[in-house]
């Protein structure tokens, strides 16, 4: 099963674009890092804004931004998607690369239990105010997930099979 | 200039950043200075586009705790980054695009202390902070600044020339 879809993924014309063009690698590589500097700093700034730094700032002023986080998201995704039409067998083997991916689907369920439970009541609160104890647990959660996705990402090259 | 990074290769320091086999050696060092550009461009990032949206007024120190964030990522970065050097010299220094990452860094920690200071002269002035062009024509060179910087240090893993002094003479 997995030998097929790795067969399958090194057949595309994805995989041709990313192996056998010179600089079609570094370039998603280099975008990928810029997407993920953008996605951290858009939404682990909000997130520490929660457990109060930069309390002066708004909430909802910061949060404005995370749009652009998610823009960076994507970004990663797609970019993060090419590599592994690129060499599937270096990731679909890869311990670091499984935490990367299960603390991805984590920090996305974080997310939407954020926006469910917390977030009308945290985008309401003007400079200066402290957010309820429940947002800064949400908070915490995210900047782990977001450094442990880092973390992992970069011992993706230390674990290869 | 081939003996002096012969010797920093050769050094106890230098072998064992490069050799330690550990997961918390070399590849540690490397998450290390991704979280430290992370942090620096990052809250940096961040603090542009809140610039770039009007930066509403608020209560004094709005930034404090942010740039203190900022500054202990630039010091992780610059400590993580002094070890990836020591571990390979000669790769980082014969390596132009090494010098551009460098100016770029350096370039845009003195945008993000000049916009800091800006924003600190003008804390409690109120809208004025919104109505700012200056301050926005800064954001945005330190959004390019920062993309530049993190294009460039990735792209150091495929630009070098060499990897030890030795291959140099």
């Amino acid at each position: 099963m997995m030998r097929d879809l790795i067969h399958w993924l090194t057949h595309t014309p994805v995989n041709t674009l990313v192996m056998d063009y010179r600089w079609t690698w570094p370039t998603a590589e280099s975008l990928h890092f810029c997407a993920l500097a953008l996605m951290v700093g858009t939404v682990g700034t909000f997130d520490l804004r929660l457990l109060g730094l930069g309390k002066g700032i708004a909430p909802a002023t910061l949060h404005y931004s995370i749009r652009f986080g998610v823009a960076g998201f994507f970004v990663s995704v797609v970019t993060g998607l090419m590599f592994i039409f690129g060499q599937p067998d270096q990731y679909f083997y890869n311990n670091a690369f499984k935490v990367k991916v299960v603390c991805l689907a984590l920090l996305g369920l974080n997310v939407c239990a954020f926006y469910a439970l917390e977030a009308r009541q945290v985008l309401k609160l003007s400079p200066g105010d402290d957010a309820p104890l429940r947002a800064k647990v949400f908070a915490v959660i995210s900047l782990t997930l977001l450094v442990a996705i880092m973390c992992a990402g970069r011992m993706l090259t230390f674990y290869r099979p | 200039m081939i003996e002096l990074l012969t010797a920093i290769e050769e050094s106890a320091l230098s072998v064992f950043i490069r050799e330690w086999p550990s997961v918390f050696g070399f590849p540690t060092i490397l998450f290390l200075h991704t979280l430290g550009l992370a942090m620096v461009a990052g809250v940096s990032i961040a603090i542009d586009l809140w610039i770039l949206r009007g930066a509403t007024a608020g209560a004094p120190l709005r930034l404090l705790g942010l740039t203190r964030t900022m500054w202990l990522g630039f010091g992780i970065n610059l400590l993580s980054g002094l070890a990836l050097l020591l571990a390979y010299p000669a790769k980082a220094l014969t390596n132009s695009v090494f010098y551009l990452k460098m100016a770029l860094v350096l370039l845009g920690v003195y945008v993000a202390v000049r916009i800091n200071r800006e924003i600190a002269a003008r804390d409690g002035v109120g809208p004025v902070l919104a109505a700012s062009l200056d301050l926005r024509r800064w954001a945005v060179v330190s959004l390019a600044i920062w993309a530049a910087a993190t294009v460039t240090g990735r792209l150091l893993a495929y630009t070098y020339n060499v990897l030890f002094a030795y291959e140099l003479s």
